[in-house]
């Protein structure tokens, strides 16, 4: 039964060795949701603490398999032997050192651990903090900025270095906000307002998604952050704050008429052209269209904004993504490409 | 193996051999035969569950896959975690095993209530079908809102079809099968130990079932009000979990993780106890640090009450509940430190056999300290944040639940399944099953951890490349074709062990415990002579004359002294077998019937209500022995108490915690009610005379024990009838109350007022209403000269249930009428 013992060596360092390279192998290949991150100052202190918690754990594993593999190794050999293994029943010392020693282990876990959640859990954010509610949807998110006067959807954009706070709303059910680069997640219940804080420490685009299973399309459920640098987002407040833009070819102009008189301007605002009436009613809102040519997905996050995907997600949503609550409209030909055109044109 | 012992001859045949055909399984209330029942139906289920993996590793293997659609994917985790968790874990362990062998092990002939765990087995077999109810309907019927069935997703509104119905009914239906499991069996244990079995010398199978039972007791009152709850919710149209009513969804998340968090260890113990049954034996060695090692278990159990908030880190509790359940979560990892080194320490030092049995249970060690470890990391508030609803979730529980639970489970089906049909499972086939299992069960999951790590979250039917998931995802899938090919071994095993497997002798591992000297299959009255209980190890002291083998001069493998106890005894003269009895099938169609009532036709409730009233009434009359004082029986418990009572008084504690989670509700919606009616609707003065009229009807009810007591026919009558009286009095004052509040227009449906209001009261009410049933029907009986001193035992758990009821009011009119603070939110 040697076989056994070394089966269990084998195991065991593949096991260390796997996670050594779940640790560090992740930098080097597209990995853009993993949660070892360093994406903003919270993302920082968890890594911290996730990393801290990992090396305890992989101490005590590996004492574990250890111990077991000697144990395997050396007592294995015994099968047919006729002296009989002592009785040896309990013994006090070696009891109460591996009741303390876990103990002492956990204080190595659980002080940082409580500061951790004292830090990142804020009771209280600076005035100058930028705001941005999220309100999620069965299946899509929202992103509104009350100082600016700006609503997005699968598409929000920050600032770097600036203390974000973020609010989640609901209006149907429980969903969870989840951008692993910047931090954890927080669930998004409705009749409760629960907050993120953080300060962004790195630009980019990073994905996001929703966490807590909220129904047929819950993996659909997508969206993109953009950090932006100071700069770049003062423009973007800008570009998304002017109103939309006039349609200037003939088939976007055809499209807006089109978007008017179809059943798109009850749910989506263009603003100055439709909007949705501010109380929120379920399973009846849209996402924000006034800029929607400059957004980079669609349909919650699951594709490439382009006119091509824009065409196919008008034409049937519920065949790409099951559940959606846009209706079928048949919209074919022109009207179709002419829709798209006026949608793709509103940078 | 060691060398086998010539099986011996019996003359009493194995309680597998009836000529009764299959009539005589239907109305069987042998332990023995109920555990057959449970284990063939959890295996047929495991088959069920199994293929669920598959489809759903299949729609996973690559990104954006067209196998399954995103409903059927949804069904298929949903009821893979379901199936898993309460078809087929919890029934193996406590169905199966421990229905087996609590009895084998303490030494006692049945459980506790042998008809009452025949009952718990129809009753599963009917929530099992109900759970698949809704295919009857379309092939999308079946439930799809996760096995922990998050509020609000379950509300009409957002899953109106038939799925969440049948998972709501279904899983109250499998409550009711567990509750009555657990009071069985805790009762059994508690007092059908043999003679010199202190709590001290049990085995420690039998502690793991203790407690598990006293976590079953305690735990499943607070899911089977949550699940009223959304019962209400969905059929009568209330808004216990509707946001725009003032009420929070998070109130389910609370009542489920309540339960929740101990069914973790309902399953978790029961494997801790088939492992430490295992691992001596084939170390040849006895347990080490039994004190320590009884103990963790109790304080495991303890810990587990204080830590459901770990499970809600994300929903912003606030810093400080964050704090506080991350700490009592980590303390966890203490006495499971104690138990994994405990075990190491049994191992280390012995003679060890590398039997299957014991293969799984090494395999358990490695694969649950894994399990174990990256729990600790979820304790960490932080670090759940991002960690919980991902794939390290997935792959956490997987190890906890599949590598420790389920290989708990094969290593005990190895052990033990010689005891229970007289035959080997193959030896090559089981090393087979476990070298395949150990590979392809880690390559599966271990992958996990990495796709966690990457970020992918669970129950997503599809996923974008170029995530970093894809390799893993297509590795893991492979691996789990692997893993399902090596259950179809371990079904190939038993069914060929069935059919033609190596004939096992009474003492086939020369192990330790009571069930070894018994035949193997045990007679239907297991033991001829009941043992007598000396030491810890029992068996192994009776064969080798210590605890230890140390200083014994060395005994031939397989033991010579090892005739099983009892075979040459003369089997005792006044052995009584409880007979067959149809009425707990009966009760279980009642009980379905019932259920099914609810989605279709809402007279099949009167009528399934019917029927299981009925049985009950038959069931209590089937037996001459009803009420009698049994001194034969009172004689043999470990307490010195009749079974009878000491099941009340355990059920009672299972009330407490119903009430309890009713009352909670009550006070923390309270604040929350969006106005319109409150608690100063309530009519004090009434309520304060029908209180004390309530009052004192326990007054009359010690009364009318005392005069039961002493035969005095005409004052029992009297004292019994005015409890009766008192008792209408007090439901005529709640039926008076009811109206007049629905006169003025608060119906359940009104407010979070009137649905926590009627929904608490109106289950004390219906308490009340069936204990004055009860006292009715103890009255007649008395009158009739049929319930006299010999039997007031009827009259004295009666009475116990009534005065329960009777406090459990004064903590409502209490907390509800007397203390009535009015604030709106």
């Amino acid at each position: 039964m040697r076989s056994v013992s070394r089966l269990n060596k084998f195991v065991g360092s593949g096991l260390l060795a796997a996670m050594v390279f779940a640790f560090f192998g992740c930098g080097n290949f597209n990995a853009p949701m993993q949660t070892f991150a360093s994406g903003s100052d919270l993302a920082k202190w968890i890594t911290s603490l996730y990393i801290q918690i990992t090396i305890w754990d992989s101490i005590v594993l590996a004492i574990v398999l250890i111990v077991l593999a000697l144990a395997i190794f050396v007592f294995s050999t015994r099968e047919g032997d006729p002296t009989e293994p002592h009785e040896h029943e309990s013994d006090l010392m070696l009891e109460l050192a591996w009741t303390i020693a876990p103990a002492l282990i956990l204080m190595f876990i659980t002080i940082p651990t409580v500061r951790t959640i004292m830090r990142t859990q804020p009771s209280k954010w600076p005035a100058n903090a930028i705001t941005v509610q999220v309100h999620a949807h069965q299946w899509w998110w929202e992103f509104d900025y009350p100082g600016l006067h700006i609503a997005t959807g699968d598409e929000v954009h920050i600032p770097i270095n600036r203390v974000i706070h973020f609010e989640l709303y609901s209006d149907d059910i429980i969903h969870s906000f989840w951008i692993p680069a910047l931090g954890g997640k927080r669930d998004v219940i409705p009749g409760q307002v629960n907050q993120i804080t953080l300060i962004p420490s790195v630009t980019g685009e990073f994905y996001g998604q929703c966490a807590e299973f909220c129904g047929l399309s819950h993996a659909n459920m997508r969206f993109r952050m953009v950090v932006d640098t100071a700069d770049g987002f003062k423009q973007w407040v800008a570009a998304q704050q002017a109103p939309p833009v006039e349609p200037q070819e003939a088939a976007a102009k055809n499209g807006e008429k089109i978007f008017k008189n179809a059943p798109c301007a009850i749910c989506h605002t263009v603003r100055g052209i439709s909007g949705f009436s501010k109380q929120y009613d379920y399973g009846f809102r849209g996402p924000d269209l006034t800029h929607f040519g400059s957004r980079g997905t669609l349909a919650g996050s699951i594709f490439d904004n382009n006119p091509k995907n824009l065409a196919m997600w008008i034409q049937d949503p519920e065949k790409v993504k099951p559940g959606a609550r846009m209706p079928t409209l048949g919209l074919r030909g022109t009207d179709l490409h002419d829709l798209v055109a006026y949608l793709e044109s509103l940078k | 193996m060691a060398a086998q012992p010539k099986p011996l001859a019996f003359e009493h045949p194995s309680y597998l051999h009836d000529p009764g055909g299959i009539w005589s399984w239907i109305t069987t209330v042998d332990h023995k035969r109920v555990a057959v029942l449970y284990g063939i139906t959890a295996l047929f289920m495991m088959a069920v569950g199994g293929m669920e993996a598959m489809l759903i590793r299949a729609q996973l293997m690559v990104p954006g896959n067209h196998l399954l659609s995103a409903a059927a994917y949804n069904e298929m985790f949903t009821m893979h975690g379901t199936t898993m968790i309460f078809l087929v874990l919890m029934p193996l362990e406590l169905g199966f095993f421990a229905n087996f062998f609590i009895p084998l092990q303490i030494g006692a002939r049945d459980v506790a209530f042998p008809r009452l765990n025949a009952l718990s087995y129809w009753v599963f077999l009917g929530g099992t079908i109900f759970l698949h109810l809704g295919l009857l309907r379309s092939i999308y019927g079946l439930p799809d809102a996760g096995w922990f069935g998050y509020a609000n997703l379950t509300e009409r509104m957002y899953t109106p079809g038939i799925n969440v119905d049948c998972w709501d009914i279904g899983l109250l239906i499998l409550g009711v099968s567990t509750l009555l499991s657990g009071l069985n069996f805790f009762v059994t244990i508690v007092n059908l130990r043999a003679p010199g079995m202190t709590f001290m010398r049990m085995p420690m199978f039998i502690w793991a079932m203790l407690v598990t039972t006293i976590l079953i007791l305690l735990a499943f009152p607070a899911l089977t009000v949550g699940l009223i709850f959304l019962f209400a919710d969905r059929f009568l149209d209330t808004h216990f979990y509707r946001v725009s009513a003032g009420a929070t969804p998070i109130l389910w998340q609370h009542l489920f993780w309540i339960f929740g968090h101990p069914e973790v260890y309902i399953m978790a113990l029961p494997a801790f106890g088939m492992i430490s049954e295992v691992i001596p034996p084939f170390s040849r060695k006895p347990l080490f640090g039994y004190p320590m090692m009884a103990y963790s278990l109790v304080l495991i159990a303890f810990l587990s009450y204080g830590v459901w908030g770990h499970h809600m880190f994300a929903t912003g509790m606030g810093p400080i509940a964050d704090a506080t359940f991350s700490i009592t979560s980590m303390l966890i990892a203490i006495p499971t430190g104690v138990k994994i080194f405990s075990w190491l320490a049994t191992v280390w030092g012995g003679r060890l056999r590398f039997t299957t049995s014991m293969l799984f249970a090494v395999g358990f060690l490695v694969e649950f300290t894994i399990g174990g470890l990256s729990g600790i990391m979820h304790a960490s508030p932080p670090v759940d944040l991002q960690q919980t609803d991902s794939y390290i979730i997935v792959a956490h529980f997987h190890y906890v639940l599949f590598g420790g639970v389920l290989m708990g489970i094969l290593a005990a089906f190895y052990y033990w399944w010689p005891k229970i049909t007289g035959r080997f499972l193959s030896e090559k086939l089981g090393k087979a099953q476990f070298w395949i299992t150990a590979w392809a069960f880690n390559a599966t999951f271990f992958p996990m951890h990495f796709v966690g790590v990457l970020g992918m979250p669970r129950r997503i039917y599809t996923y974008a490349p170029h995530m970093g998931w894809d390799f893993w995802n297509y590795f893991e899938s492979v691996n789990a074709f692997i893993l399902g090919f090596a259950f179809l071994l371990f079904f190939i095993n038993i069914i060929w062990s069935a059919m033609d497997g190596e004939i096992a002798s009474s003492d086939p591992w020369d192990a330790r415990t009571l069930e070894w000297s018994i035949p193997s299959p045990p007679p239907a009255f297991n033991f001829a002579a009941v043992p007598m209980v000396t030491s810890r190890d029992a068996f192994w002291v009776r064969k080798y004359g210590t605890v230890g083998t140390h200083g014994v001069a060395p005994a031939i493998a397989g033991g010579a002294a090892a005739a099983p106890i009892g075979a040459h005894a003369e089997v005792e003269e006044h052995i009584h077998m409880p007979a067959p009895s149809l009425y707990p099938l009966i009760f279980a169609l009642g009980v379905f019937l019932m259920g099914v009532g609810c989605l279709v036709w809402t007279r099949l409730i009167i009528m399934g209500g019917a029927v299981t009233v009925m049985s009950v009434i038959g069931m209590v009359f089937e037996y001459p022995s009803f009420g009698k004082f049994d001194p034969a029986m009172i004689a043999e418990s470990t307490l010195g108490l009749d079974h009878r009572k000491v099941g009340m008084w355990a059920f009672l504690g299972s009330e407490c915690v119903f009430f309890a989670s009713l009352i909670s509700t009550y006070m923390v919606y309270k604040d929350r009610n969006l106005g319109g009616f409150d608690a100063m609707i309530l009519n004090i003065p009434l309520t304060s005379v029908s209180t004390f009229v309530l009052l004192t009807s326990s007054l009359t009810m010690v009364l009318a024990l005392a005069a039961v007591q002493r035969d005095d026919r005409k004052w029992s009558v009297f004292w019994l009838a005015s409890t009766v009286l008192f008792g209408c009095i007090f439901l005529g004052g709640q039926a008076f109350e009811f109206t007049d509040f629905v006169m003025q227009g608060l119906k359940i449906q009104t407010n979070l007022f009137g649905q926590t209001f009627y929904t608490l009261v109106g289950f004390h009410g219906i308490h009340v209403l069936i204990g004055v049933c009860w006292l009715i029907v103890l009255t007649i009986a008395v009158a009739r000269g049929k319930i006299g001193k010999d039997r007031s035992l009827a009259v004295e758990i009666g009475g116990l249930y009534w005065h329960f009821v009777d406090i459990v009011w004064v903590i409502i009119f209490t907390l509800i009428y007397l203390m009535r603070t009015v604030k709106h939110a």
